[in-house]
């Protein structure tokens, strides 16, 4: 048996391949296929990766859900001018992103190139339609004052005394606008023209004067209001419920509904009358909210924009069978991002 | 040739006499290629375009179904928790059949119940870990931060000025 066993190594291949078998002592050489997993190298790293992001998300979804239940106050969707519509959009077009992308995958293992590159083209359109409604979001919030922090956000907890002394702030800072950052309402070309570099404007006082028929019905009342609210917050021994009435001229609680078809609307605040006031505003919650908001929404426009990239990658390629594998990796990571969505929306936009 | 496909046959017992030796390597060989080929191919001829467009219907349906929890004919509006866990259910449904489906989870062999299971538990464990610290904050607070904090009353107070609206009309 010996024999015949080192009869073998005139194989090269065989006696190099398996040369670890010598030390079985059978002294014929045998085969130990390890099984590996049954999915490509490819996949197996995506998957891991998505186990990863798992993670990363449920940390996130986590912190949210258990910051906002422990909060003594969060902000209703319509007090922070959350669109409901407008987020279930949203979710319609992911929902149709993750079936082209599917829909692709199909084409290519049929060796459809074209219809596959169709479908990738289609799932990167749907995927910049939800960045582009996000960034209108983004803005909507921007335009009431709502940033993760400061110096940016203008949201304030509470219709306090602290609110009321920030408000005076503001106000003094109207008083002192550089020429150049004068509204085109309030703009005066006489004097303006004349004026030097370092000069400013008292904004509120160009207001007072500015003769009515260069402003709007809505404007003129909004004026009075303007000049009544700067009285109150003058007011040295100023109350709570005085300062709930300057934070709702400033910027209402919008109540429900009142922000459909768009999250511009809704208010009749000073700060939407004259959107160069740029009052602080009180929003019960808010800043928490805020936080949460950025981050968990960010770092999922972030992911969709990666995916984006990929398939922008993609679509250079010719997407036939042999790339039906790193087709599916991308579908695979574009569906988890999908997923992430789906319980985005309801928790941000519902809850 | 097929008997090269099934790798048991192909492995063969270790005692087996000399003079087969070179043919049996040549049919592990073999058979090893074609099975992994075999397994990354075994899954494709699922899903299909029927399935996944039955699967899109259900999607758009549930997201319907929670979005009607934001209507005003979902009849437990002054009972918000009820809308909550009903929307937690639809949104496990939707995602359980986008990984179901649309990530082929569903015609996968069993690693992958090795990926998802842990990664699922350690998800659960890291939310509640963070309710002792994070979700109970505001049971025990310092008198200060009591002052700055938000309180409903400050949402009644604002709701109260909104109908108030200012005390006295500017004069014109």
């Amino acid at each position: 048996m010996n024999a015949s066993a080192h009869s073998i190594p005139h194989d090269h291949d065989h006696h190099d391949a398996h040369g670890h078998d010598d030390g079985h002592g059978h002294g014929h050489i045998t085969l130990q296929y390890q099984p590996g997993l049954p999915l490509s190298r490819g996949k197996l790293i995506m998957w891991l990766f998505l186990s990863t992001e798992i993670m990363f998300f449920a940390a996130l979804l986590g912190s949210y859900v258990v910051l906002r239940f422990g909060a003594s106050v969060w902000p209703k969707p319509h007090h922070v001018h959350l669109s409901e519509p407008i987020g279930a959009f949203n979710t319609f077009v992911l929902i149709c992103s993750s079936v082209t992308i599917v829909l692709a995958l199909e084409a290519a293992r049929a060796n459809k190139a074209s219809v596959a590159k169709m479908w990738m083209l289609l799932t990167l359109l749907l995927g910049s339609l939800f960045l582009g409604v996000k960034a209108y979001e983004y803005a909507a919030k921007f335009s009431h004052g709502i940033y993760p922090a400061r110096p940016h956000s203008r949201i304030y907890e509470r219709p306090d005394l602290y609110y009321g002394s920030a408000v005076r702030a503001r106000l003094d800072e109207l008083r002192k606008v550089p020429v150049a950052s004068v509204p085109a309402v309030l703009r005066d070309a006489s004097t303006d023209s004349a004026a030097k570099a370092g000069d400013t404007v008292d904004v509120l006082k160009r207001l007072d004067d500015v003769s009515a028929d260069k402003l709007t019905a809505e404007q003129q009342a909004a004026r009075g209001r303007l000049q009544q609210l700067q009285k109150m917050v003058a007011n040295p021994d100023q109350q709570m419920f005085d300062m709930a009435v300057v934070a709702d001229q400033v910027m209402p609680l919008a109540t429900e509904g009142a922000d459909h078809g768009g999250g511009h609307g809704g208010g009749h605040g000073l700060n939407d009358t004259f959107p160069w006031l740029r009052l602080p505003a009180v929003i019960p919650g808010g800043n928490m909210w805020a936080s949460t908001y950025f981050l968990l929404t960010g770092f999922h426009a972030i992911h969709v924009a990666v995916g984006l990239l990929v398939f922008a990658i993609m679509l250079t390629w010719k997407l036939d069978a042999k790339r039906a594998g790193g087709i599916e990796n991308a579908g695979l990571y574009w569906h988890f991002v999908d997923l992430v969505w789906i319980f985005l929306f309801p928790l941000m936009y519902l809850f | 040739m097929s008997d090269h496909h099934d790798p048991a046959a192909a492995h063969g017992p270790v005692t087996r006499p000399g003079p087969l030796h070179a043919d049996d390597h040549a049919a592990a060989h073999e058979s090893g290629h074609h099975g992994g080929a075999g397994g990354h191919d075994a899954h494709e001829s699922h899903g299909g375009i029927g399935k996944y467009m039955a699967v899109f219907a259900a999607l758009c349906v549930l997201t319907t179904m929670s979005f009607f929890t934001y209507s005003s004919l979902w009849p437990w509006r002054d009972q918000p928790q009820v809308g909550w866990a009903f929307m937690m259910a639809v949104s496990c449904t939707k995602a359980l059949l986008v990984v179901l489906f649309f990530m082929h989870v569903l015609w996968e062999a069993n690693w992958k119940y090795v990926l998802t299971i842990p990664a699922a538990m350690m998800a659960i464990f890291l939310a509640l870990m963070l309710v002792p610290d994070v979700g109970l904050r505001n049971r025990m607070v310092s008198q200060e931060r009591a002052l700055h904090m938000a309180r409903p009353s400050d949402v009644q107070l604002l709701e109260q000025a909104g109908r108030a609206g200012l005390l006295a009309e500017p004069p014109h």
